[in-house]
């Protein structure tokens, strides 16, 4: 068989795989749902109504009915699309919650991966280059601190001095309540004052995506550092490198035209997968940065009980993190050739 | 195209390319001027006469038939007139959008209320009897969730002409027109909103009040002045209320000036912080009592607090100036009562008959009862695990006991998640428990029935159904019942007093509760924002803000 006609079949499989990854997840979701303590019914009515009053939300809601009818509810909306309405924010459906607050996560997710493929790649190249060197025990260091430091301290501690002691960056928002967002269809602010031309929303969004996206994008470089410095050292010792080294190719060189595009194949996967759960929601920033995207959203439902905004982010979370792992598989067998399928 | 089959070239003319947009860039911003944000650099929160309050507190829903925390019915108060309100600093109701006190039939069942003219919606819509009748009809039939309030009282509501409102009760309920000052209980436009079980609107407010809802972002509301506003004007020029997830960005937003304001919630060692800072002139504190009561309940029906000498012996035991040093610094007004002080019915019956810290008759009681250190009088004593607060006060009682009791009396601490804890009280598994007290509306009734009330009851199970079985305390006397029902027929505020009066006795008798203190309420000021208060209801008052 040839190549392209293995790909083929290999990306076709890969594809129908994916309901049954994706009917797993919302299975789980659905049954650990159930399984955590509490009614819905006190959550969406409150502890002092009467209890004929909750009843009849049960029976509206259909939480009285077995679990496996419930299950079946349930799969059947998910078939037509339906993630229900909101039970804390009665009347709002789950969709306009997922897509008000998503484009905040997506923000924060594509300016953290940015500079943590930047500062990762940077520093793990720099180590690997100068091997047994201070940078090489440098590189090393960064990335065993950035991948151990808890995200919610180190954000803690940078606010305190960056935004409370020397002010040089805002504190706890997106943009600035005296000042209406940029207004476009994405809801990327920096992306919709591009849109608008209204570049004085642009730079202030930036200014506002900073600390959070430096924080995240620094404590992930650690990953892509170590993954970098690793595989750039074994491939600087591999047979090709020591050939170009012979033929007189200089060092920088062989470092960025030969060493460098192979050591990079291994960081597509892990980088796919970060940047799939960074859109999965990246729990822990966005709340110690008060960042209002769709984890944050996630932690909000979950402490109001909120079942089906729960289930409907969840699943939206495990949809992303299903195509972003085929798209990373067919990429990576696309890219190297030593790939069997 | 393949990323990786780049020639040497052109992979460091893409590295030159990104270098100079980064050169281009950093220098773009940094000539630039910076940009007009609420950031702790620039310094200045809103600079056009409009205030910006920071809280943790996101609303849920704004939709009035649906709000019922503090959050949602802060902005639905400020954005909404009712039918009566309070006056800051006074628990005494005033008329609002009704031109008079409402006129009571002689058997305590009709409320007839006169309303204003001239007052319009947010829409445009005209304010009359028929959009106050609607009101109130979707408050009860949308089953949000306070609806229960005037379910629970209202039989019909009519208007009786364009601004004439009549209201017919299932039973007298002297306490009826404090409900009507409930934030939810707010003329809403008959336009914007629909009638029907489960149909609300939780992003939008057309109400009738001094701000109008100009955006709702995902942490962020922007309010402005409403221009056809019947009444004052407002004195700012708006508000903006920014959400933030946790107290520590509310504590060091108000420190770096990025918001003019916080309120809700900051927690104990933060507030003592800020009132630190308040009394060496950074910025201002105030502070007023809230409506928020916190108590130690005594289920009795399991032993040994079936005994009233065992629930007496905890009354005189109990040290509130020192649980209140521990738990909330001293942020509290010690309440020896369940009815608050801010009510003038308020009788500090548990400081009368049990004191502070009085262990010798908490031992004489005990050991009366039978109660030794061979044969102690052991309680456990729980609490939902996300509250800090209410784990301290346990902890606190436990070490108190230990140390005053002489083992006589131990406390065993226990905690459950809150799902849990809040669903196991009526069925009665909890000896003890530390609670809160979140009132739905401003009257003595609503510190007393949903404690004391009890509408069914057997010798053996205590308190089948009522108010005493949902606080767990499972309390029943005929005695309280009759009291209770006499009180909320009494339509003379002194013999209601009176009955009050006799109410708290019996409550200091038979000790199904220990109140400990109401919480007073904190507001963070920065110098040069002015007149900032609270109302009786914990709300924000927005309309009088200025700087």
């Amino acid at each position: 068989m040839s190549r392209s006609r293995a790909l083929q079949y290999y990306i076709v499989a890969r594809l129908l795989l994916a309901p049954l990854m994706l009917w797993t997840i919302t299975t789980v979701v659905f049954l650990l749902l159930r399984a955590t303590p509490g009614d819905p019914a006190d959550a969406i009515l409150g502890g002092r109504a009467p209890e004929s009053a909750k009843e009849a939300l049960r029976q509206q809601l259909g939480l009285n009915l077995p679990l496996w009818q419930q299950y079946l509810n349930y799969m059947g909306d998910l078939l037509r699309f339906d993630l229900g309405t909101s039970l804390t924010s009665r009347g709002q459906n789950v969709w306009e919650v997922i897509w008000q607050y998503f484009p905040a996560t997506v923000e924060l997710a594509v300016c953290s991966m940015t500079v943590a493929v930047i500062v990762g790649i940077g520093v793990g190249t720099l180590a690997a280059s100068r091997p047994g060197t201070f940078l090489d025990v440098g590189g090393r260091l960064f990335g065993i601190i950035t991948y151990s430091l808890p995200l919610f301290w180190v954000g803690m501690v940078l606010q305190l001095i960056f935004s409370v002691q020397l002010g040089w960056f805002p504190l706890g928002t997106r943009f600035p309540t005296t000042t209406t967002p940029p207004q476009g269809f994405t809801g990327l602010y920096t992306l919709d004052s591009i849109l608008t031309g209204d570049l004085s929303k642009f730079f202030t969004a930036l200014y506002y995506l900073a600390l959070p996206s430096i924080t995240l994008g620094v404590l992930l470089s650690g990953i892509f550092e170590r993954i970098v410095r690793v595989n750039l050292k074994q491939t600087l010792r591999a047979d090709y490198v020591e050939a170009a080294r012979a033929r007189g190719i200089s060092e920088g060189k062989i470092l960025v035209n030969h060493a460098l595009k192979n050591a990079l194949i291994p960081v597509i996967t892990v980088l796919g997968l970060t940047f799939a759960s960074l859109l999965g929601g990246a729990v822990l920033t966005e709340v110690t940065f008060s960042w209002p995207g769709l984890a944050n959203r996630l932690y909000e439902a979950i402490s109001l009980r909120d079942y089906p905004t729960v289930q409907g982010i969840l699943v939206f979370f495990a949809a992303i993190v299903v195509v972003a792992s085929i798209l990373i598989d067919i990429i990576n067998a696309y890219v190297d050739p030593r790939i069997r399928y | 195209m393949n990323w990786f089959q780049l020639s040497a070239k052109k992979w460091r003319s893409l590295i030159q390319f990104v270098c100079l947009f980064c050169v281009c860039l950093f220098l773009v911003v940094s000539c630039s001027n910076r940009p007009q944000t609420n950031a702790p650099a620039v310094n200045v929160p809103a600079g056009d006469a409009r205030i910006t309050i920071g809280t943790t507190n996101k609303p849920r829903t704004l939709d009035p038939a649906d709000a019922y925390e503090l959050a949602a019915l802060g902005l639905v108060y400020n954005m909404s007139d009712r039918l009566y309100t309070y006056e800051p600093g006074s628990t005494e109701i005033k008329p609002q959008l009704a031109t008079a006190l409402p006129k009571v039939s002689e058997e305590g069942l009709t409320y007839t209320i006169p309303l204003r003219q001239g007052v319009v919606f947010h829409d445009g819509t005209p304010f009359n009897a028929e959009a106050m009748a609607f009101s109130i009809r979707r408050f009860i039939q949308n089953g949000g969730k306070p609806s229960f309030l005037l379910a629970d009282s209202v039989q019909s509501v009519t208007a009786k002409s364009e601004y004439e409102l009549t209201i017919k009760l299932k039973k007298p309920f002297a306490a009826f027109p404090s409900l009507l000052a409930f934030s939810g209980v707010c003329p809403v436009s008959p336009k914007a909103y629909e009638l029907g079980a489960g149909k609300f609107k939780p992003n939008i407010f057309v109400g009738t009040g001094p701000y109008k809802l100009a955006e709702y972002g995902t942490d962020s509301l922007r309010l402005d002045v409403f221009d056809k506003y019947w009444g004052e004007k407002p004195a700012n020029k708006g508000i903006n209320v920014q959400i933030l997830s946790n107290a520590a960005n509310l504590f060091n937003s108000f420190r770096t000036k990025a918001i003019d304001v916080a309120y809700l919630s900051l927690q104990p060692d933060q507030i003592r912080s800020l009132e630190e800072g308040a009394k060496k002139g950074e910025w201002q504190a105030v502070s007023a009592d809230g409506s928020v009561v916190t108590y130690i309940v005594l289920n009795m029906n399991q032993a040994p607090l079936d005994k009233p000498e065992v629930r007496q012996a905890i009354a005189f035991m109990v040290d509130r100036p020192l649980l209140s040093q521990r738990v909330l610094y001293g942020q509290a007004e010690l309440l020896y009562s369940l009815v608050p002080k801010n009510f003038a019915v308020y009788k500090p019956v548990f400081q009368d008959k049990y004191g502070d810290a009085k262990v010798d008759q908490a031992k004489q009681l005990l050991t009366k009862a039978g109660f030794s250190k061979e044969n102690p009088a052991k309680i456990a004593i729980w609490y939902p695990s996300n509250s800090p607060i209410r784990a301290l006060i346990a902890q606190t009682l436990k070490a108190l006991a230990e140390k005053t009791m002489d083992g006589i009396l131990q406390f065993e601490v226990n905690t459950v998640d809150s799902a849990t804890f809040f669903k196991e009280i009526p069925n009665g598994i909890y000896p003890a428990l530390a609670l809160d007290w979140y009132p739905d509306f401003l009257d003595p009734d609503n510190y007393i029935q949903p404690f004391l009330g009890c509408n069914k009851w057997s010798a053996v199970k205590g308190c089948e159904d009522g108010g005493s079985r949902s606080q767990g305390s499972f309390y029943y006397s005929d005695r309280m019942n009759e009291l209770i029902s006499q009180q909320r027929r009494e339509q003379n505020p002194e013999k209601r007093q009176e009955i009050f009066a006799q109410i708290q006795d019996l409550l200091a008798a038979d000790v199904p509760y220990v109140p400990l203190w109401q919480k007073k309420e904190f507001v963070f000021v920065h110098n040069g924002v002015k007149d900032v208060k609270i109302d009786p209801t914990q709300n924000l008052v927005y309309r009088t803000i200025n700087k």
